[in-house]
């Protein structure tokens, strides 16, 4: 089907689900008392003084479906509520969390991705030899350790017997400093970027020194996971008969590996996508709040551990966007990947 | 004639975790310049791991374990394959050797055009001409644009590039440059040279509308028109010997009976030898010139095609002649099955189902003899007590 | 080759998977065997709750009464691993045999029938695989109180859509073999067909998936607890014991070590728990999966 239409229908689909997402976490409010839950419509504290007025006026004792109607009528004005955890709009925490996440993010994920997919291919090519037994075991090793463990122990050996070598955190108290002052400019928010934008490198280094713990702790059960999965992928690629004829016609190996072979074995890889982007964001919750890494994932736990329910709501209403904007991509790059599929057509 | 491949005693196992496997078992063939020699036999006989091995692709858990393979790599006699190193073998491979697969299907990559495959071969193995060719190209080009100088410079330094890869295709600036995202676009002239050759290869090949398909993919096509395919990729580089593992036994018969007679065509026509792997002796008689019987991991009959198929000698062969159904005639299987190869019978691996079996045959295997001009057999009943191994 | 010689076999050519079935089997020894070898104080009532040698915060080191120390606010850590290992067992156990059910049937009615049932459960399991699992379950959580069966049916929720659309899938080519229609024309109901002819081939990817789940499970156990939103507080929990030990892994100002047992030593436990069962679900999968086990 064509190109646009696809990318209306996929992108029209994102309402129900989001309205499913939403409402399923609506279901589970109903077990707090409408106090509690008279936090979702206000944004600043003054109002918390008159909670009885809000529970009445956006009827927080009617049927479920009222409600859940006049909360979806607040989103659209911009309100998603007052988050207690951090005393601020709840839209607002998010802008100011989100670059902390993204950072993590950006310096994480093409590891994860680029280390699996060669680790992997390096693996398979090399089926029973020393690097494949070592890359397995350490695959096995990886994706059974939990990840607030490694957190724990690498901060252990890191911080406290190296004496603050890795510190957790986003920045030094000196940097901090440094960032708030008035002559630096938050272009992003993410503190590599801004350092080297605002050409205050001591910024960008101690930043990045403070993000080497974080992103290995959320790197290791990811890679080990791609890993054996490109390991596996690889394997029975490498049976198939065009991998005997690239070798029959004369490639060199690595060009029968690196261009025949492997471009076929990254198609499943595709498939788990999904499951691969639910365990980033769980493991960015986690690592966050063992390194007091003050992005979306520590302020989901905050609000968590702290009943605050409005925050909840918007990190789940984020997730859900961004797993269907990331299933969409990966639909968009199947197609490009395998000339069999046709958009659409995975949707089977 | 001239020999083009000498096969001696050929040893092949495969270490499996059953137990090791003899694949081959001392095979010893020869293979004449522009004959095509079938090469017959039961699943399982060894026939395809002889063509294998021929292009040293046996991978783990097989081995080739003994013997030497003989080929005529440089017009200028034998050099046993076996003991020339990797790259050289490599550059045999797809070039003086070619295989034909048997499943068309799985030969060609799903993610590649036809084009891009069809190319490949191409432009590995025949870099030095096709550079000389795309530089003629680019010198008309020059020629006739001495108005276009805006992009003077650009052919100019193409052509140099062109000029280097023609002095020296496979050297590592090479490789550097096809690898290197911006310098690559200078060697877009190979490719488009290759695509000719590609193209006029297709037509050989009787493809409709080449042009065309060059720009499709595995899956858009029919069986039979992905085996002209991956015929004509086996003919890309005028190879002196073309293997063909049963390249029609997975298709429908009518498009068997096309490919046959292309094949016999192409034979005419480009000279190369062919070795034609298959169980079907009907397509044998057809296209052979030579057949060599194959059972059990070694060869036990040899012969020119009018012959064997008049003249069986072998009991293996005159079963094998004798099974296939004949209009009017009952069809007569063979008694017993083919060997369990972890086990493989002592002496003549035939014995226990040969009718003509004598005491001598448990113990020694026949080795090959001449029995008759241009016939060879592998059998005691010919050979008396004279030649034979212990196994 | 028969069953039993196939998988001794199978074993024989995968050493790691020896070693995983055995450490599951010591894990295994341990739980049952978790009243005798760390027995409860008595008078005390709930097994699960871990005995406190006192209130004070700081951990003390291992010691003869306590084998392996005692963690902030001198919970026995010993205690804690032993009756934990009970805990992660029924956690596990509990949660995919759970989700199988779960799973088996929806996928298998969704995939069956096909049509708008199958839309519909589809965009349900959509809409759950949509909610990154530890936020739904630090939601259901919350909303139903600190316990371990609060996990459990969080870990539920979170954990079914997979199975879900992997027996869909199965049943979707399945279904559409001679065998099947045959069946149908003989007359045979569709539960009957559904439980002899088609699960039987459909079930052996989601065995596999299953075993390799059971670590993953117990991951993310240990995960909710370890944020505070699993069990109650002295919960006989291997994530919660972690949580302890957050203020300590930087020790005091001349051993950055000092309180190491308070993080290594559950971690060691459910490290070694995890392996061994994703070493199992190897095996699983490299038996039951013929392509690769023909090597």
């Amino acid at each position: 089907m064509e190109f646009r239409t696809y990318l209306i229908r996929r992108l029209l689909l994102l309402i129900p689900v989001l309205i499913g997402v939403t409402f399923l976490i609506f279901l589970l409010l109903q077990f707090f008392s409408p106090a509690q839950r008279a936090m979702l419509y206000i944004h600043s504290p003054q109002q918390m003084r008159n909670l009885d007025l809000i529970i009445a006026k956006y009827g927080l004792n009617q049927p479920i479906w009222k409600q859940y109607w006049t909360w979806l009528l607040q989103i659209f004005h911009g309100n998603l509520g007052w988050s207690t955890v951090v005393g601020m709009p709840v839209t607002k925490a998010f802008a100011s969390f989100l670059p902390a996440t993204l950072e993590l993010a950006i310096f994480a994920t093409p590891l994860i991705i680029f280390t699996g997919i060669f680790l992997g291919t390096k693996a398979a090519a090399n089926k029973d030899k020393l690097i494949d037994h070592i890359t397995r075991i350490a695959a096995i090793v990886g994706w059974s350790l939990p990840t607030f463990w490694l957190g724990l122990l690498l901060l252990m050996v890191f911080y406290g017997f190296f004496s603050g070598f890795l510190p957790p955190e986003r920045l030094g108290n000196a940097m901090d400093a440094v960032i708030h002052s008035s002559s630096f400019i938050r272009y992003t928010g993410m503190n590599t970027i801004d350092g080297i934008l605002n050409w205050k490198w001591d910024v960008t280094l101690d930043a990045l020194r403070h993000l080497v713990l974080p992103v290995i702790t959320l790197t290791v059960i990811n890679t080990a996971f791609i890993m054996r999965l490109m390991r596996s992928s690889m394997l029975e690629t490498l049976g198939k008969g065009y991998v005997l004829t690239a070798r029959a016609k004369g490639l060199p190996e690595s060009d029968v590996i690196n261009k025949h072979a492997r471009r076929n074995a990254m198609i499943p890889i595709l498939t788990i996508s999904g499951y691969l982007f639910a365990s980033i964001v769980n493991g960015v919750v986690i690592t966050e709040s063992i390194f007091d890494f003050k992005g979306l994932g520590w302020w989901a736990w905050e609000a968590a551990v702290n009943l605050d329910i409005p925050s909840l709501l918007a990190f789940a209403l984020f997730s859900a966007v961004l797993f269907v904007i990331t299933n969409l991509v990966v639909d968009l790059l199947y197609v490009r990947l395998d000339p069999r599929v046709r958009l659409g057509a995975s949707e089977q | 004639m001239a020999e083009l491949v000498r096969i001696n005693n050929l040893n092949v196992r495969f270490h499996t975790y059953e137990g090791v496997v003899q694949a081959l078992d001392g095979v010893n063939l020869t293979i004449f310049q522009e004959e095509t020699l079938g090469l017959v036999g039961e699943t399982g006989s060894g026939k395809t791991v002889t063509g294998l091995s021929i292009l040293r692709l046996i991978m783990p858990p097989g081995k080739i374990e003994g013997g030497e393979i003989f080929f005529d790599v440089h017009g200028n006699g034998l050099v046993d394959l076996l003991k020339i190193s990797e790259p050289e073998m490599r550059d045999v491979r797809g070039s003086q050797i070619a295989m034909v697969f048997q499943e068309p299907g799985s030969a060609l990559n799903p993610v590649f055009t036809i084009g891009d495959q069809l190319t490949e071969g191409i432009m590995l193995h025949r870099r030095h001409e096709i550079a000389g060719l795309a530089i003629d190209t680019l010198d008309r080009r020059l020629a006739d644009e001495k108005t276009a100088g805006f992009f003077k410079p650009g052919l100019v330094t193409t052509r140099q590039v062109l000029r280097i890869v023609k002095a020296n295709p496979k050297s590592r600036l090479v490789r550097f440059i096809q690898r290197t995202p911006l310098a690559r676009r200078t060697l877009n002239g190979l490719r488009a040279e290759a695509d000719k050759i590609a193209i006029a290869m297709m037509r050989e090949v009787e493809i409709p509308d080449a042009a065309r398909i060059m720009k499709h993919y595995p899956h858009e096509l029919s069986g039979g028109m992905k085996q002209r395919v991956v015929i004509a990729m086996a003919l890309c580089n005028n190879s002196k010997l073309i293997i063909a593992d049963e390249p029609t036994t997975s298709l429908d018969v009518t498009i068997q009976v096309q490919i046959v007679e292309l094949l016999k065509k192409l034979k005419l026509e480009f000279k190369s030898s062919l070795l034609y792997i298959t169980h079907n002796l009907g397509v044998a008689a057809e296209i052979c010139d030579r057949v060599a019987v194959m059972y059990a991991g070694n060869i036990y009959e040899v012969a020119g095609v009018v012959d064997i198929f008049k003249n069986p000698l072998h009991p293996y062969t005159q079963v094998l002649m004798a099974a296939v159904p004949k209009p009017g005639e009952e069809p007569r299987a063979i008694g017993g099955s083919v060997p369990d190869a972890l086990a493989l019978p002592s002496g003549c691996r035939f014995h226990p189902r040969c009718s003509q079996a004598m005491d001598i045959c448990s113990q020694i295997c026949p080795k090959l003899a001449e029995i008759a001009p241009g016939h060879y057999v592998a059998c005691h009943l010919f050979q008396g007590e004279q030649s034979g191994t212990a196994h | 080759m028969t069953g039993l010689k196939f998988f001794l076999h199978n074993l024989k050519k995968n050493p790691l998977s020896f070693v995983g079935f055995t450490v599951i089997f010591i894990f295994v020894i341990i739980a049952i065997f978790a009243p005798l070898i760390a027995p409860t104080p008595k008078g005390q009532f709930n097994a699960y709750m871990i005995p406190r040698a006192g209130y004070t915060t700081v951990p003390k080191p291992p010691d003869a009464a306590h084998p392996f120390g005692t963690t902030e606010g001198q919970y026995d850590i010993f205690y804690g691993v032993i009756w934990g290992t009970r805990t992660a067992f029924i956690i596990g156990l509990t949660v995919i045999f759970s989700i199988l059910i779960i799973g088996l049937t929806l996928g298998s009615i969704s995939g069956y029938f096909g049509g708008a049932i199958d839309e519909i459960i589809m965009r349900v399991t959509d809409i759950f695989m949509a909610f990154p699992s530890l936020i739904l379950a630090m939601a259901v959580t919350i909303a139903l109180g600190p316990s371990i069966k609060t996990i459990m049916i969080a870990l539920i929720a979170v954990s079914w859509p997979p199975y879900a659309r992997l027996v869909r899938g199965d049943i979707l080519s399945v279904r559409e073999e001679d065998f099947v229609k045959a069946a149908r024309g003989v007359g045979s109901s569709h539960l009957r067909i559904i439980m002899r002819h088609v699960l039987p081939n459909s079930i052996y990817p989601v065995l596999i998936m299953a075993s390799l789940d059971i670590g993953a499970v117990v991951l993310s156990a240990a995960a909710l607890s370890f944020l505070g939103l699993g069990v109650p507080t002295g919960y006989a929990d291997w994530g919660q014991m972690i949580s302890f030990s957050r203020n300590w892994i930087v020790g005091t100002v001349h051993n950055p070590f000092a309180y190491w047992y308070t993080v290594a030593i559950p971690g060691v436990f459910i490290f070694f728990f995890v392996l061994g069962w994703n070493l199992i679900g190897d095996a699983f999968r490299d038996i039951l999966d013929p392509r690769l086990s023909r090597r």
